[in-house]
């Protein structure tokens, strides 16, 4: 019974997402694939976060390895964005298993400051290698590339096919997500953040369980880096900023990291909250506080985990 | 009972009709700008702002762009690339924008020019100095009305070939704003003057952006024996440079100092009598260089309205609306293309002087000041004496050079 | 002067401003347990009400002595309102919370003194230069070079000399047996939680003869300040001293000797000392 409902559910939200393009005016398909590219990029936090109990601040240095590998296979290597994808994908999870292998020795705070500094180290490259990497004013100029789909040849410049290509990279990404936290490997992962003696007892490898939730996490944050790059048309140092991190670290808590869709709401969130509060005053930075306060003090499991907390204890309610 | 329903609804059809016909003929013109406006940086899209408002008052007191009201929707870049490409394309799709006017940081700059290729509008850059947007990634749809960075080093080489000093370094901040202005100030002097020598790039300084203790690098640079001294810092850098520089005697005479953006305003009215006599600075325009009506009207009026005088930036913006609401009326339509097909080569008397946009990289030629800092007990900043004014021709790099290649 | 001798000296001034800005952090951690990130902010609030004072009654003093207790007081409504109700979340709700603060605070501070930068002098006793190592340096680095070790020493004694501060420590290990003795945790972490305000807010007034006044003071200064409190180990003052103590000097001797690495070096630092010393210089091995 419960899958079926779960299958209607999916249906619907694939059935939405695919016919907004038809409905929504450009500016809102641009801002939803922006979303979508940020709830890729907030879910991969989450594998790390909500489900492995690891708080990275250096999640951006695996998301702008990402961007910048994919460009710099465009202006040197291939045109195909096939290949810039693999290269920002494999790129970064190989970057994520070299730091990870050093940083899931520490736990709490201290891996929390430790992603921090590696984090910045990759955004330092990024800033400062200038012949390779384009400095400060980032690494763009290429031609955006074209996808061969059934023989139609079609652009990734028009929003709409951008869009479409952006959706099923990031339903790929959910999927390998899900079944990952749904198998016993993501059981595994949850134990160990409760309490990873047990674990240990019972033969698993803790660093290992979480070094692999780190290279899958930095692979998806690159590939989440790969269409941020394309859809920006560039590959800038921000992307690797610890305050990028921050960002969506906020967007994660604020959807609620204990649930699985909760970062992709909460990137929504973010980027309607954004678009109303910018469309008023430039001091958006107090309302953003504001409400970020209010959000952590009034949701404390976030907005999509507070509503299906409060959705439980009613049906609980209505049981008894 | 009938009879006043009648009469009600005709006056409100009456209405209705007459609203949509005052609305059809004030379709405002819309002009989108962006510049920073939140954080460290915000200073500068204060300036812009008010340098914005005050155009477009004008030219609606004056009627308009062919009859029509300007309006101006103004967004903040945040100094970030991924937000001025978002904010561009919300003006360029939401609010429907005929032009986009602004940018303060090279990095947007460089991230937005070739989306402007994708939305097919023109954008007059009025602050970001990075050579590439009118060079090697210069396109169709993108102007510059302010100076550069090249036509302003171009000045600082001049002006250092004429000194003593034989060797030479800099103090610039630590990205690509820094680092390429110590690169054309060392190409541009060594065409000028032959025999100097400049220190090699770990030799100079180049603290980040976020550094506020900059006592390692002037130590750095008083024993590197250096004789000239350019320093490309802005902003608050600038001004913690020179007040730490003051008190551990960088400014004791015995080097050359070229600031290449001393000038500026919000650093003189911050800095006010810390700001060194006797320094030559260099800015992208200067309140009283100018004795022309128009930019004294200019002055007058901003500075009776804000209590300030006028900075670069908010001469850019000024300038900006001012040229696009000439280029709209000999154009006689604010259509995208034509707008684009009129700004190239076009010519217009500016406060910072007469201003010509090189149809070929759609650099703005323009005339440029430095000058030396001096105290004026009737103004509350440093001033510049002397004055020394460069004709735009004699400062702006040939096509050739600038890489730049329309297609 | 010596460009080694000049450049202990810049090292050894920044460190011990760096010092005072993060030591507060410290000891909010240490006790409370919670990582501050509106550190900075209030750092720059001080700074500001150093600004106003020297505005109002042309005294840097005034405000040293004035602005840093107003800084706490605000201190207290953050913490009795706004973090009391966390305290038994996870870690990143806290981060999130006090994240909110340093937006709102950073954004209130623009609408109040607006976006310029503003400049305040040193006091004329502390102006001007002094004669030192064959070579003339800046009093107010040199007044900072001593204030800092003061502090540091002040500390020191309050909290291995005096009641309150033993008290301190005696929470800060463990807290659930304080409370059984009788010390009122909730009050103890409102007290602690204004004093990490208010030496931050001395940190800012200090800092404001020093460099500008602007509102992106306080985020260009908190990732240092946790390196600092991180390098040094978390919760122990000491450490931070050391840690400031480098950090300060690294800052000076990498602008000659690594400038290609000027930017990462605090991070790689950083990695090199969590990697061999997970608690830091001087904090607790587990």
């Amino acid at each position: 019974m419960r899958s079926y409902k779960n299958l209607f559910l999916w249906f619907f939200l694939l059935a939405a997402l695919a016919s907004v393009p038809f409905l929504l005016p450009v500016y809102w398909i641009m801002i939803l694939t922006e979303i979508l590219v940020m709830s890729m990029f907030a879910m991969s936090f989450n594998l790390l976060f909500g489900y492995t109990g690891l708080l990275s601040f250096g999640q951006a240095g695996f998301f702008g390895t990402g961007g910048y590998l994919a460009v710099l296979t465009l202006l040197h290597g291939s045109t195909s964005i096939w290949v810039a994808l693999v290269a920002g994908v494999l790129g970064s999870g190989l970057i994520a298993l070299i730091i990870g292998w050093l940083c899931v020795r520490r736990d709490e705070i201290y891996f929390a400051i430790l992603t921090l500094g590696f984090g910045m180290m990759l955004f330092t490259i990024a800033h400062n290698w200038r012949s390779v990497t384009g400095g400060s004013d980032g690494l763009g100029n290429f031609s955006v590339p074209e996808v061969d789909f059934l023989g139609v040849v079609l652009t990734l410049a028009d929003p709409k096919i951008f869009y479409f290509f952006v959706l099923i990279i990031v339903l790929l990404g959910t999927w390998l997500l899900s079944r990952i936290v749904n198998s016993p490997f993501g059981l595994l992962l949850k134990a160990a953040r409760e309490n990873s003696n047990r674990i240990a007892f019972i033969g698993a490898n803790v660093r290992s369980l979480r070094l692999f939730a780190f290279v899958i996490a930095g692979a998806l944050a690159g590939a989440s880096g790969v269409l941020f790059a394309m859809f920006n048309r560039i590959a800038s140092p921000e992307m690797l900023h610890w305050s990028f991190s921050g960002k969506v670290i906020l967007m994660t808590l604020l959807g609620g990291s204990g649930v699985f869709f909760g970062p992709a709401v909460g990137a929504a969130i973010f980027f309607v909250l954004e678009h109303i509060i910018t469309s008023f005053t430039t001091n958006w930075m107090i309302f953003l506080g504001i409400i970020l306060v209010l959000l952590v003090l009034l949701f404390p499991s976030g907005v999509l985990g507070s509503l299906l907390e409060t959705w439980g204890r009613i049906r609980k309610g209505h049981k008894l | 009972m009938k009879k006043r329903f009648i009469l009600g609804i005709s006056v409100c059809f009456l209405a209705l009709i007459l609203s949509g016909t005052v609305y059809a003929a004030a379709k405002p013109v819309k002009l989108g700008f962006v510049y920073i406006m939140s954080g460290p940086f915000a200073t500068y899209g204060q300036f812009a702002k008010q340098g914005a408002e005050l155009a477009i008052d004008e030219v609606n007191k004056a009627g308009g762009i062919n009859g029509r009201t300007v309006e101006g929707f103004f967004e903040d870049s945040t100094g970030k690339s991924d937000v001025g490409i978002r904010v561009i394309r919300k003006l360029v799709y939401e609010a429907g924008v005929d032009a986009v006017i602004g940018l303060d940081s090279s990095g947007v700059a460089s991230a937005v020019t070739p989306v402007m290729k994708e939305l097919k509008t023109p954008l007059i850059i009025t602050h970001a100095a990075t050579p590439d947007v009118t060079g090697t990634n210069c396109n169709r749809y993108t102007f510059r009305i302010s100076l550069n960075l090249n036509q302003n080093i171009a000045m600082a080489a001049k002006i250092a070939s004429e000194g003593k000093a034989k060797t030479w370094t800099t103090v610039g901040p630590d990205y690509s704003f820094g680092h390429q202005s110590w690169e054309y100030f060392q190409k541009y002097l060594s065409q000028r003057k032959s025999g100097l020598v400049f220190l090699p790039d770990d030799k100079a300084a180049f603290p980040p952006l976020s550094t506020t203790d900059f006592s390692p690098y002037i130590t750095k640079v008083i024993s590197s024996n250096a004789d000239g001294v350019l320093i490309s810092l802005w902003g608050g850098n600038l001004i913690d440079f020179v007040r730490q520089g003051m008190d551990m005697g960088f400014f004791d005479g015995k080097r050359e100092v070229l600031m290449t953006l001393g000038a500026a305003t919000e650093v003189l009215y911050a800095l006010k009598d810390k700001m060194p006599e006797g320094i030559w600075v260099g800015t992208r325009y200067w309140f009283n260089a100018n004795n022309t009506p128009v930019n004294k009207a200019f002055v007058n009026a901003y500075h009776k309205r804000f209590g300030v005088y006028p900075s670069y930036n908010a001469h850019g913006a000024y300038a900006a609306v001012k040229m696009y609401a000439a280029a709209a009326a000999k154009a006689k339509s604010v259509d995208k293309e034509k707008i684009v097909g009129t700004l190239e080569g076009f010519a217009l008397e500016l406060p910072v002087g007469k201003v010509v946009i090189r149809p070929e990289d759609h650099q703005a030629v323009t005339d440029g000041v430095w000058g030396k800092t001096a105290a004026d007990p009737k103004v509350p900043i440093r001033v510049l004496k002397p004055l020394r004014k460069f004709a735009g021709k004699d400062i702006t790099p040939s096509v050739a050079e600038t890489g730049c290649k329309m297609k | 002067m010596d460009s080694v001798v000049a450049n202990i000296l810049n090292g050894l001034s920044w460190g011990m401003l760096l010092f005072l800005i993060s030591v507060g952090l410290t000891v909010v951690f240490g006790v409370m347990g919670i990582l501050n990130f509106a550190h900075g902010s209030l750092f720059m609030l001080g700074s500001y009400f150093a600004l106003q004072f020297v505005r109002w009654v042309g005294s840097f003093w005034i405000g040293l002595l004035l602005g840093p207790v107003i800084v706490a007081f605000l201190a207290i409504l953050i913490e009795r309102f706004l973090i009391r109700p966390i305290y038994s979340r996870d870690t990143s709700l806290q981060l999130l919370l006090t994240f909110g603060v340093m937006l709102i605070l950073d954004d209130g501070v623009r609408l109040i003194w607006g976006s310029a930068y503003h400049v305040v002098n040193p006091p004329q006793i502390l102006s001007g230069t002094i004669a030192i190592f064959s070579g003339t340096y800046p009093v107010y680095r040199v007044f900072l070079v001593i204030a800092g070790p003061l502090v540091g020493v002040a500390l020191w004694a309050f909290f291995t000399m005096t009641r309150w501060g033993k008290t301190l420590r005696a929470a800060a290990m463990d807290r659930r047996m304080a409370e059984i003795i009788g010390v009122r945790a909730p009050l103890l972490f409102t007290l602690v939680f204004a004093f990490g305000a208010w030496i931050a807010a001395l940190g800012g007034v200090l800092a404001a003869p020093h460099q500008s006044v602007g509102p992106a003071m306080g985020e260009h200064i908190i990732i240092e300040s946790f390196i600092v409190v991180v390098i040094g180990g978390m919760g122990s003052f000491p450490g931070a001293f050391v840690g400031a103590l480098i950090l300060g000097l690294m800052n000076a001797f990498g602008a000659t000797m690594l400038p290609d690495l000027q930017m990462a070096m605090p991070y790689i630092l950083l990695a090199i000392i969590l990697l061999a010393r997970p608690r830091g210089i001087l904090g607790e091995e587990l």
